[in-house]
């Protein structure tokens, strides 16, 4: 076990440049998720943990060795793809022990991890099949297994479940995180789910273009996003954006919109330097509720969504679509007017210019 | 309507099948003719009326060609110049094409083009260069230099030929292979290469049937029995006041014999290739 250090890491593709700048520290037994959209350098960034790329600058620190110059497979490391590579031509057994034959660990040993490997992960009965005779759901435990076989000081998984059904998803997802909970082993993953971003990391970090939007823990990511990419990415259904010119009230800080003002009492952040100006309120779905309230908005109703254990429904306030997440049993009608409640606590402000919280 | 329909596929089945036919017989009949010729008595061979199927059977011109011409030590030179062509062109194309497959260096399309370019002139252009150099380097009329002149022309193919193949390895692999504790030889060793085994054994056949039959090179830079090939050998017997039509077709059935035991080797290989190609779910 280790930690990881990524500092002032660079890499360009010709004149392309993919990762601008990274800085990521990750103490040992941490477990930090690389989230972003697709094409935003999360693989190029673990591919040059793993020194199968070049940066283009800065430097990696695995514990306190630089290895800039050290072959991957002299990282003691151990990765799990997308596609999982496991060796089509080995039976399950050997490319589980593959690592440990290459480091020429005895046969007897080697059996015997690859046993305990097999056993935590449930796939002994599966150790004389060939990767080709397996389902989606037990390659990606080979794939584990491998993983975990060689006691690595790093684990790095480049978007392990996004290949598997749904279902299989989140039981696999429940499956790393009970297995880095008993491990732990210093883990970097990378994925374009924020639902596995947030479940299993305790540090995040969203990235887009190449460069680092935000990195912190789930929580933060989440309640306090550091602008609006990241307040749109994170979240399901998204949040809603507000637009409005922030004013001083009679009682308070309140924010003007097309179709009335909301009270800002509460609010998390020092926006004094904003009055009077153009806002942006960041309002997460389920900070609403029906009914009327000291903050409210009253809008029209335009799409009801029931999803089982809650009620999306998408209202029209002055002509600006907003979701909000209701219980199940409210069943508003398209065309009703509807008002909804606003915990202001945890609304977040965003300057529309440069996108950025205030 | 329906009816019709059936008809006309009916008759587009019944052209198709001539066709195909036609194409087969077109292929299979020299063949055969060849294998009959074989088996009948000289003064059966040249006769007033044609005379397809054999009246009465002989192995006497294999025997012939076996004992009296020198053909087994022909069969045995092209034996020696084939394998050496397949083992020059595995132990330099193999790594060439993994490289070209999987790095990106400067100067590498370029290289790529100039293999191919190589393979746009005609042969006959570079036989008088090659000649040449051979005699420069004493490999004139041996079996090593008409190797070398073989790969010269067949290494080409055979790189990129094998680069398909390791295209299709997926990368990943070799990835795993490398941070499980392989050098980049070793994955392609190890990993890669068992998955083209079947791509890399197909490409082998080809460059082996090519440096079997050549003729052109052969005739040129062999001169002499020790070092000639079967083809230079057959059509050295064509002399001026005979023609040994038997022996010439007992010595072709022999020639192809290997060849069809090669393609027999290949066509189950890329079966087995398109069937047991799961890498991925
Ligand atoms: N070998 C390469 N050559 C050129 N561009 C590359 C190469 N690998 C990745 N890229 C580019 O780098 C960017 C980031 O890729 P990647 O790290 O795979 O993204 P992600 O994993 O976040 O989807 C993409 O725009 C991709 O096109
Ligand atoms: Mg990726």
């Amino acid at each position: 076990m280790a930690t990881l250090s990524i500092n002032s890491v660079r890499k360009s593709f010709g004149a392309v440049e993919v990762l601008n700048n990274i800085d990521i520290e990750v103490e040992d037994g941490g477990f930090l998720v690389l989230l972003g959209p697709s094409g935003c350098g999360k693989s190029t960034l673990l591919a040059i943990i793993a020194g199968l790329e070049n940066s283009s600058g800065g430097d990696i620190l695995i514990g306190d060795k630089n290895v800039n110059d050290v072959h991957p497979k002299d990282r003691n490391i151990a990765m799990v793809f997308q596609s999982y590579a496991l060796y089509p031509t080995m039976p399950v057994r050997r490319n589980i022990g593959f690592g440990l034959e290459m480091r020429k660990v005895a046969p007897k040993d080697r059996e015997a991890a690859v046993q305990r490997a097999a056993e935590l992960l449930q796939i002994e009965h599966l150790l004389d099949r060939k990767p080709g005779q397996l389902s989606g759901g037990q390659r990606q435990r080979v794939a584990m297994g491998r993983a975990i076989v060689r006691n690595p000081d790093l684990f790095l998984f480049d978007e392990p479940l996004s290949n598997l059904d749904a279902k299989l998803r989140v039981e696999m997802r429940t499956e790393i995180k009970r297995l880095h909970d008993r491990l732990g082993t210093t883990t970097v993953y990378v994925t374009h789910d924020q639902v596995e971003a947030l479940t299993l990391g305790t540090k995040v970090a969203v990235m887009k273009g190449g460069v680092i939007q935000q990195l912190a823990d789930p929580e933060t990511i989440y309640d306090r996003p550091a602008n609006m990419f990241v307040a749109g990415f994170i979240g399901s259904p998204t949040m809603n954006f507000l637009k409005g010119t922030l004013e001083q009230g009679d009682g308070g800080l309140v924010l003007r919109h097309a179709a009335g003002t909301l009270a800002l009492a509460g609010l998390q952040q020092d926006v004094a330097g904003f009055v009077g100006r153009e806002v942006t309120a960041g309002i997460r779905p389920e900070m609403l509720d029906s009914g009327d309230g000291p903050a409210s908005l009253t809008g029209v109703v335009d799409v009801v969504e029931p999803t089982g254990p809650d009620t999306m429904v998408i209202a029209s306030v002055g002509g600006q679509l907003i979701t909000a997440r209701l219980g199940p049993k409210d069943r508003p009608r398209p065309g009703e007017p509807l008002t909804l409640t606003v915990d202001t606590t945890a609304i977040n402000l965003f300057d529309p210019v440069s996108g950025n919280r205030i | 309507m329906a009816a019709t329909r059936s008809r006309s596929k009916l008759l587009w089945d019944v052209i198709s099948y001539v066709v195909l036919v036609g194409l087969a017989f077109i292929a299979i009949a020299p063949i055969v003719w060849t294998f009959l010729t074989s088996l009948k008595f000289e003064e059966d061979i040249v006769t007033r009326t044609m005379q397809y199927i054999p009246s009465r059977i002989t192995f006497e011109n294999y025997v012939k060609l076996w004992n009296q011409s020198g053909y087994p030590v022909l069969v045995i030179n092209s034996l020696i110049v084939t394998t050496t062509t397949v083992l020059l062109c595995l132990l330099t194309g193999t790594v060439a094409a993994y490289a070209f497959s999987r790095f990106q260096f400067k100067g590498r399309t370029q290289l790529m083009l100039g293999y191919l370019v190589v393979r746009m002139f005609p042969a006959v252009l570079m036989i008088i260069p090659l000649f040449i150099i051979m005699r420069q380097v004493g490999l004139l009329d041996s079996t090593i230099g008409l190797a070398i002149a073989y790969t010269s022309f067949l290494l080409p193919l055979f790189v990129w030929m094998l680069k398909g193949f390791f295209d299709a390895a997926p990368k990943e692999l070799e990835s795993a292979a490398r941070i499980d504790g392989t050098t980049r030889l070793g994955a392609m060793f190890m990993v890669v290469i068992p998955i083209a085994r079947n791509g890399l054994l197909a490409t082998c056949v080809f460059v082996a049937i090519a440096a079997w039959n050549e003729f052109l090179f052969a005739l040129m830079l062999t001169t002499s029995q020790g070092s000639r090939t079967w083809p230079v050998g057959l059509q050295l017997m064509v002399g001026e006041f005979q023609l040994p039509w038997g022996m010439l077709a007992a010595g072709g059935m022999i020639s192809i014999l290997p060849v069809i035991v090669l393609f027999a080797i290949v066509q189950r290989a890329m079966v087995a290739g398109l069937t047991a190609g799961a890498v991925k779910g």
